[in-house]
């Protein structure tokens, strides 16, 4: 094996500063996963039955699915600084595997806990939940720049009918107006589209 | 060896209530099969319910499945990379925040801060070489110069351009997780290329007295070691023990931090069985956590929240004579943390004292 690291990666060294809420009720297990999160030195505290709401100042939920408990609907509240959620299941029959697809978590644990496999566990979760929010913010701002794009060609095919100018010259008047505005193409753009679409339609 | 001393000990003293221990004994030859084996072997045939031993990480891995199905209690006397807590062990080695910490304090302190990491193939060297890289880009100026791996059987020769490369880059020190027979090769190596110990020693956390014997105190002097034992330190307890042993044992078994750790973790046993009255786990354990010896190394203690033991770390210069001078020790004992991930120099629990 040849080890090519040379310091450790920012997943491992924020253990230590995790703030972990976790729902499960206060028996053998929830207090097995409690001191094994203190161990790995997160600041870990349990509650039970589970909030309605994602709890906001956490880093990362344990929700312990149930067959007896319903599963909160947390949809709502997954935006992209929602914690890394992970589930702990008893049972692997469909009905609580579906439980948990519906939850969209990003690891699982296995009850009854063992110390053992926690980590690897929190650590993978947090890198699946941190690649997940890169990913959507990244095509949020593809999906801005996309619609920038369009707007940039309607409002130059817009100037170039009502003033019968070339697509160069049409680009250089929204960019001059831009600029004197201080504001982007883009929005100079989209600003022309609504006005045509006000003024001519 | 330090495992039967404590067990002649507590017969000598009457047993456990009444009671002998009786150890049941197997050589698993150093293979992690062999292991897992007798360690089922020992659960279903001879009864047993409490194991002393293990030595490299894979043969604890190895035993781990076998103690944990039948519910068994094993003692761990070695120093390990961390990063684990079976319910059915009870860890009384040094974890690396009692260990590479201090080791590094006091290298970067006392040499320099340009390190070369040498270490044999396995999972402890990788994990206590990215310790202590860690723990050196903290110094200002701080970096690894190098960082090898040899097959756990390497002899001289593997070491050759090694050493070669070594004098070339000119390290402050060169930190050493080479475990074995090996670890004779590497100092003999080193000294027969003639580099100087007082300038670019080799630190290490393994090359304890027994390894300095195989290498002769010649090829060992001047090096540095961190233990939380040495057989020099110069208390009545230690003595106490270390004359024990001679009589016991004779003087050809060499008594280091590994001995002394397997000596004390039977005493602790015992005193839980005494409370207890039954070998079984699930008696022993809540007399086990938070329980005190008065141990050579100083009055240990088991941590009830991670089953490791808080112990007294120690930096050692090998001497002519083949023994460690002790230069730092602990003031306190210093509570393990076996799931540490960034150990930072500079923190209150590793201060060091130099002994009068």
């Amino acid at each position: 094996m040849v080890v090519q690291r040379n310091t450790t990666s920012e997943l491992l060294r924020s253990l230590r500063t995790l703030s972990v809420a976790v729902f499960h009720p206060a028996d053998e297990d929830g207090e097995e996963l409690l001191l094994q999160l203190r161990r790995i030195g997160c600041h870990a505290q349990a509650f039970w039955p589970p909030a309605p709401r994602l709890p906001e100042g956490a880093d990362v939920v344990f929700i312990a699915v149930r067959p007896d408990t319903a599963v909160p609907n947390w949809s709502e509240d997954r935006h992209t600084a929602a914690p890394t959620v992970i589930a702990i299941v008893n049972y692997e029959n469909p009905t609580i595997v579906e439980m948990v697809v519906k939850l969209e978590v990003h690891g699982i644990v296995p009850s009854p806990i063992r110390a053992f496999g926690l980590m690897s566990a929190l650590v993978v979760a947090r890198q699946i939940r941190n690649s997940r929010t890169a990913l959507t913010k990244q095509v949020q701002r593809l999906e801005s720049k996309l619609a920038g794009v369009r707007h940039v060609a309607e409002a130059k095919a817009i100037l170039m009918r009502a003033r019968n100018v070339s697509e160069p010259d049409a680009y250089q008047i929204i960019r001059d107006q831009a600029m004197a505005k201080r504001t982007t193409v883009e929005h100079m753009a989209y600003a022309i589209v609504s006005a045509n679409d006000i003024l001519f339609r | 060896m330090g495992t039967l001393l404590a067990i002649d000990e507590v017969n000598e003293a009457g047993g456990i209530d009444g009671r002998e221990i009786i150890p049941v004994h197997y050589d698993p030859q150093s293979s992690p099969g062999l292991y897992r084996v007798l360690a089922e072997r020992l659960v279903l045939e001879d009864k047993i319910n409490v194991i002393f031993g293990c030595y490299m990480s894979s043969t604890r891995k190895a035993v781990i499945p076998i103690i944990e199905k039948w519910n068994r209690l094993l003692f761990y006397p070695t120093l390990y990379e961390g990063f684990e807590c079976s319910s059915n062990i009870v860890y009384t080695g040094a974890a690396p925040n009692q260990n590479s910490v201090q080791l590094a304090e006091f290298m970067t302190t006392n040499y320099g801060v340009r390190t070369y990491l040498v270490g044999s193939d396995y999972i402890y060297p990788y994990e206590s070489n990215r310790i202590m890289t860690d723990l050196v880009l903290q110094r200002r100026g701080g970096e690894k110069v190098g960082e090898r791996y040899v097959p756990l059987n390497a002899t001289e020769e593997d070491f050759r351009s090694i050493i070669a490369d070594i004098k070339n880059k000119q390290p402050d020190f060169i930190f050493s997780t080479v475990v074995g027979n090996a670890t004779a090769c590497l100092y003999r190596a080193y000294a027969d290329a003639g580099l100087n110990p007082r300038t670019m020693p080799i630190a290490s956390l393994t090359t304890l007295e027994a390894e300095i014997a195989q290498m002769g105190a010649d090829v060992g002097a001047g090096h540095v070691s961190a233990a939380p034992y040495f057989q020099s330190i110069a208390t009545p307890r230690n003595l106490e023990s270390l004359e024990k042993f001679k009589r016991r044992f004779g003087s050809d078994v060499v008594p280091n931090a590994g001995w002394e750790a397997a000596y004390f973790q039977v005493h602790l046993f015992a005193n839980a069985m005494r409370l207890s009255g039954s070998d079984a786990i699930d008696a022993l354990m809540p007399n086990l956590l938070g329980s005190e010896f008065d141990a050579p190394q100083g009055r240990v203690r088991i941590d009830p929240s991670n089953h490791h033991t808080c112990l007294y770390p120690r930096i050692g210069i090998v001497n002519g004579s083949g023994q460690f001078t002790v230069v730092r020790q602990a003031i306190r004992a210093v509570h393990p943390d076996p799931y540490l991930i960034t150990h930072s120099l500079g923190d209150w629990t590793i201060s060091l004292d130099t002994p009068k």
